[in-house]
């Protein structure tokens, strides 16, 4: 990549707006389904895989504990760090997932980041993504007093025998099915099945146009940097299982084509491009618009792309938007048609899930591959000490680039306890990082 | 053509005047909280000793912790890219330098002709060498020149938390109670501290030939325990808290020019 | 005065040289050692296999060869075993195998693998949804994978009888091993928690044939043996993995017993023998290790750990209980509010420590011998 400095055309996205509206709708959906007016059934859980699971049961609102604690933490840094130092005080330790401290913080300040009292769930369910989840809602099920139940996502490792894949998806389905059950029982709702295929199409839909829109990012210049991409992939994250989500990515995807043909960049000065590695510290997302005064567009992330699945990966051989079941002529007639779609899909494409419980060459060769996909000229990794599970293997990934000569710099912090981020540090490193690689700041 | 490098540290500000090529003047004051007056003192001093005015210096830089509101500086420079630069107009030869000071402790990889290739900052978890020992220092009521000392009159190998510092603090009181002698409990911080920063390098990989830096080089018993731990020898410089203002003001030069 | 125990002191000899131990069980027996790196590692069928499992365990020696490799934040013990690993000290195993448990050890598991030489690397895919009957056929699965895997490389074919032998060894130890525990119900029990943490921790180095063997000696002495010691306060401790030796030494010598345990490296390795239903081997081990006292990560969506320590408490008599939280280990953190409001119910005061591969065992004292003055208050009530 040349250093010369370059001038793109440059606008801001007119999705930007639908996507927060989508978004602001969501969390007001969910104080309201506790209010007589807007009464419906709330579930509690994590975003990352069974958000869809319930559509059986009608009308309900699913209240990821993972994106409010971003929410909060990126929009209220002072208030979040209440809500740590109060979980402290019930006696959980301070090195405990974030996101976990931030949502029982609030719960036990009874304090909603978006107004009134904290939203308890009429259930929670969960899946245990990675090994702390599933104690996360343990507790608070507990603490609120309501039944709870979760899964086991034990995704492929990255050298899975054709066997052991099929060994997995039995189990997810069967633990689904389960799900299901449980949640009848719970409940005593009528289960409509046609309503669950439904949402597993959209969630298929969905993780996949994103992951076109990722793919489009590739482009030279990238046409959205850091902070748009978080506006946008958040609504997979959380509502990919609803139809005004699929609309918003094809709204989106559209956009992003005629970017890409018209050259629109997201940094204009665009020179030098970073892969970013894991959350960002969410209180500090600033430190990419000082990116932006080198030239430098940080144009992804396995996280933001990653994060709901929907990416068909080949070691050596491809990284794609992975197509949906319903394009392929899967069978999605019946329950069980709908979970095990949902199980081999999570299973098949959900890569990020890979990279959080193992680690190894196989997610050194992903991010390999992808610095190369995206032309990269480097990678930015977040040590972040308040995800456990982005933050396996950094290290691994760190020695695997420098061995094979791409530039990498690592930054210290946390996802969402601002008391661990240290920003003139941060910042003087990535002055280093800069001097480094021979970019000086670019002068108006 | 005369410049300077004004290292503005956490703990003290270093002035290095270059002229020609040589060092002409150097300075060293504590910056405190008026890091104003210290920097002026600083150059004062340094002015003095080169026998020259602040008007005949061509370009100061400065770089440090405090770099981007040092006085009389029009560039600055991060503290790798100093000490990697200054390093190399000593002793080329160096291929992994150490910077050790009062509360960052750095390793950074250094290519043949003076680049830098990688670099690594201590982590929250190992932060605060110096200080560390400094405060160690005052719990054993002993001197900071005497604790590197006396560290190395011990033979013990008394284990200690070498990843945390307010671990290792609760075992030294630990010893101190339990009337370790002084000797052995100095010897022991020392090698914590070493090996926290050992466990730092080896992320860029330790290759000869290596060298220390910053203030904390001028204690032998850190140095004793850096060396036995690496496994190798280890240079230090004639002037060891002066390599970063001296990288900065051979930036000047090249800014300059 | 106790006449000094012969079969404790081999029993000590073995864990403080374990590597001796087993390069000479390799070198008298040709076969291969596994370096495993949890308590959820289907040893069994290894064994059968003809191989000698052994705990990967720490030094307790502070380090500086893992920061390349694993980052800081993750726990102090998973970085002391990579260590272990990268200073050569088990450069005489053969092969590696781990077991689905956290995303730290896994790390090791990962690293070791791709840094040092192994001929294996073996993984099981140990569920977490141990309550859920859908685990069952997948471990079961499972297993056969991993017998494969082991047949694949020692070239031979592991048989029923190889199987049964095996089950048969490991059921023996741990009913040998309650044996030993449940000496310690009395009032005034033979032997220490100090010396049953070497005895715990040499049966996870040993070849469990040998260990059964010292156990039955051990018993044999024990019948007769009357410690010269006050027990004063019969404490348990609960936590994360501990074989910290030192620490339990001066828990002991303020006036104190540990007299029972829930930790990896204590019951919860030997808790439930296997059940064999029919003829599946694989699936009977299967339930054994479903069945066991769960690690916290697996103790969803229902608790059934806090019973298990509720029972031993009873059973055991136990006054308080010492909290070993190793440092970052999340699993273990996320169950200490509610592990401490169940034994506060229960009429149980606790001590919280947090442990590193190093612990200031001053400080350390100060706290447990303040702790024990609470527990003699309680008793005036």
């Amino acid at each position: 990549m040349s250093k010369e400095k370059k001038l793109y055309n440059s606008k801001p996205f007119d999705s930007w707006k639908l996507a927060k509206e989508l978004r602001a709708n969501h969390y007001r959906e969910i104080a309201e389904s506790r209010t007589d007016a807007g009464k419906k059934l709330l579930i509690g859980g994590g975003t990352e895989s069974m958000i869809g699971l319930p559509a059986g049961l009608g009308d309900y609102v699913f209240f990821g504990g993972e994106p409010y604690a971003a929410s909060f933490s990126a929009g209220d840094p002072q208030g979040a760090i209440e809500c740590m130092e109060a979980t402290e005080s019930f006696g959980l330790a301070r090195d405990l997932c974030s996101y976990f401290r931030n949502y029982v913080g609030s719960l036990l300040l009874d304090r909603y980041y978006f107004g009134g009292p904290f939203p308890k769930a009429d259930f929670y369910l969960q899946t245990h993504f990675c090994d702390t989840h599933a104690k996360w809602y343990q507790l608070v099920s507990e603490k609120v007093g309501v039944p709870y139940h979760s899964t086991d996502l034990l995704p492929y490792r990255w050298d899975e025998t054709e066997d052991g894949k099929k060994q997995k998806v039995e189990y997810l389905t069967g633990q689904l099915l389960d799900a299901i059950d449980w949640m009848v029982k719970t409940t005593g709702r009528v289960y409509e099945d046609e309503l669950l295929i439904q949402a597993v199409k959209n969630e298929f839909r969905c993780t996949s146009l994103w992951a076109q829109c990722a793919v489009l990012n590739q482009n030279v210049p990238a046409a959205m940097d850091e902070k748009s991409m978080y506006s946008f992939y958040i609504l997979a994250v959380l509502i990919r299982h609803r139809p005004e989500a699929v609309r918003f990515y094809e709204i989106l995807l559209d956009e992003m084509k005629d970017r890409v043909a018209n050259h629109i960049a997201a940094v204009p000065t665009e020179r030098f491009r970073l892969l970013h590695d894991s959350q960002p510290p969410w209180y500090a997302l600033h430190i990419f618009r000082y990116l932006e005064k080198f030239g430098v567009a940080c144009v992804g992330a396995n996280y933001e792309y990653g994060l709901s699945g929907g990416w068909d990966y080949k070691e050596g051989e491809y990284l794609r938007p992975a197509v949906p079941p319903q394009d392929r002529g899967v069978p999605l007639k019946t329950r069980e048609d709908a979970c095990r779609a949902l199980a081999q899909w999570w299973l098949d494409y959900h890569l990020l899930a890979r990279g959080i419980r193992f680690s190894g060459p196989g997610k050194n060769n992903l991010i390999v591959q992808t610095i190369k996909d995206w032309n990269c000229d480097g990678l930015m990794i977040h040590l972040n000490r308040g995800c456990e599970g982005l933050a396996t293997g950094q290290m691994e990934v760190r020695l695997a680039l420098t061995e094979a000569g791409i530039p990498v710099m690592t930054y210290e912090g946390n996802v969402g306890d601002p008391r661990e981020f240290d920003e003139p540090r941060t910042l003087a490193r990535i002055d280093a990082f800069m001097e480094s690689v021979g970019l000086d700041i670019i002068e108006d | 053509m005369i410049t300077a490098g004004i290292d503005m540290g956490a703990k003290t500000i270093k002035v290095v005047i270059l002229k020609d090529g040589q060092v002409v003047g150097r300075s060293n004051v504590f910056s405190g909280f008026e890091t104003r007056e210290a920097a002026d003192e600083a150059m004062k001093a340094a002015c003095n000793q080169a026998g020259v005015t602040l008007a005949d210096i061509g370009k100061i830089v400065a770089t440090g912790a405090g770099r981007k509101d040092a006085p009389y500086a029009t560039d600055d420079i991060t503290e790798v890219g100093a000490d990697a630069k200054g390093i190399f107009s000593i002793y080329p030869s160096v291929r992994t330098l150490i910077d050790v000071g009062a509360e960052e402790g750095r390793g950074i990889k250094c290519s043949a002709d003076g680049k830098v290739v990688d670099f690594v900052v201590n982590e929250k978890c190992a932060a605060g060498a110096g200080s560390f020992t400094e405060s160690m220092a005052r719990a054993l009521e002993v001197s900071l020149e005497d604790f590197g000392k006396i560290s190395m009159t011990s033979d013990k190998l008394i284990p200690m938390n070498a990843q945390c510092a307010v671990f290792a603090e609760s075992e030294v009181v630990s010893l101190i109670h339990a009337k370790t002698p002084k000797a052995d409990i100095a010897k022991s911080v020392h090698d914590a501290i070493a090996s926290r920063i050992i466990s730092m390098v080896r992320r860029i990989g330790i290759e000869k030939d290596v060298a220390l830096i910053g203030g904390v080089a001028f204690n032998v018993g850190f140095v004793d325990a850096l060396k036995r731990g690496l496994e190798t020898d280890v240079i230090i410089p004639e002037y060891p808290d002066f390599v970063g203002a001296l990288g900065a003001a051979l930036s000047a030069v090249e800014k300059h020019g | 005065m106790a006449v000094a125990i012969s079969t404790l002191d081999k029993i000590k000899d073995i864990v403080q040289n374990r590597h001796e131990y087993a390069k000479e069980w390799k070198a008298r027996t040709g076969r291969k050692v596994l370096g495993v790196f949890c308590t959820y590692v289907p040893e069994e069928i290894a064994y059968a296999a003809g191989m000698l499992p052994v705990r990967l365990l720490g030094s307790h020696e502070p380090q500086d060869v893992t920061e390349p490799y694993l980052f800081g934040m993750f726990c102090p013990f998973s970085r002391d075993v990579l260590a272990q690993g990268l200073k050569g000290r088990y450069d005489y195993l053969n092969g590696i195998a781990a077991s689905h448990t956290c995303m730290h050890i896994n790390q090791s598991f990962e690293s070791w693998s791709l840094h040092l030489p192994v001929e294996r690397s073996l993984f099981v895919s140990m569920p977490s949804h141990v309550q859920s009957p859908r685990a069952r056929p997948f471990l079961t699965a499972q297993l056969e994978l991993f017998k494969t895997q082991l047949e694949e490389w020692t070239g031979k074919t592991i048989t029923d009888e190889d199987l049964d032998r095996a089950i048969d060894v490991y059921n023996t130890n741990r009913r040998l091993m309650w044996d030993v525990y449940n000496l310690r119900k009395s009032a005034n029990p033979p032997i220490t928690g100090l010396e049953t943490m070497y005895v715990a921790l040499a049966e996870q180095m040993m070849d469990k044939e040998e260990h059964n063997q010292l156990l039955r000696e051990l018993l044999e002495e024990l019948k007769t043996r009357k410690l010269d010691r006050n027990p004063g306060a019969r404490l348990m401790i609960v936590g994360s993995e501990d074989d910290d030796t030192e620490f339990l030494k001066m828990v002991e010598n303020v006036g104190a017993t540990i007299v029972v345990d829930d930790h990896c490296t204590g019951t919860r390795y030997f808790w439930n023998e296997v059940e064999c239903i029919g003829d599946n081997r694989l699936e009977s081990l299967a339930n054994r290790y479903l069945d066991r006292s769960p690690c916290p990560n697996r103790d969803w969506p229902a608790r059934r750990r806090f019973p298990l320590i509720g029972q031993m408490v009873k059973d055991f008599g136990v006054q308080g209980v010492i909290i070993i939280q190793q440092k970052f280990c999340d699993p273990h953190e996320a169950d200490i509010p509610a592990l401490t409001a169940f034994l506060k119910k229960g009429g149980i005061p606790t001590l919280f420590l947090e442990f590193d591969v190093t612990v200031p065992v001053g400080q350390f004292r100060i706290r447990v011998e303040a702790f024990l003055e609470t527990i003699g208050q309680e008793d005036l009530f």
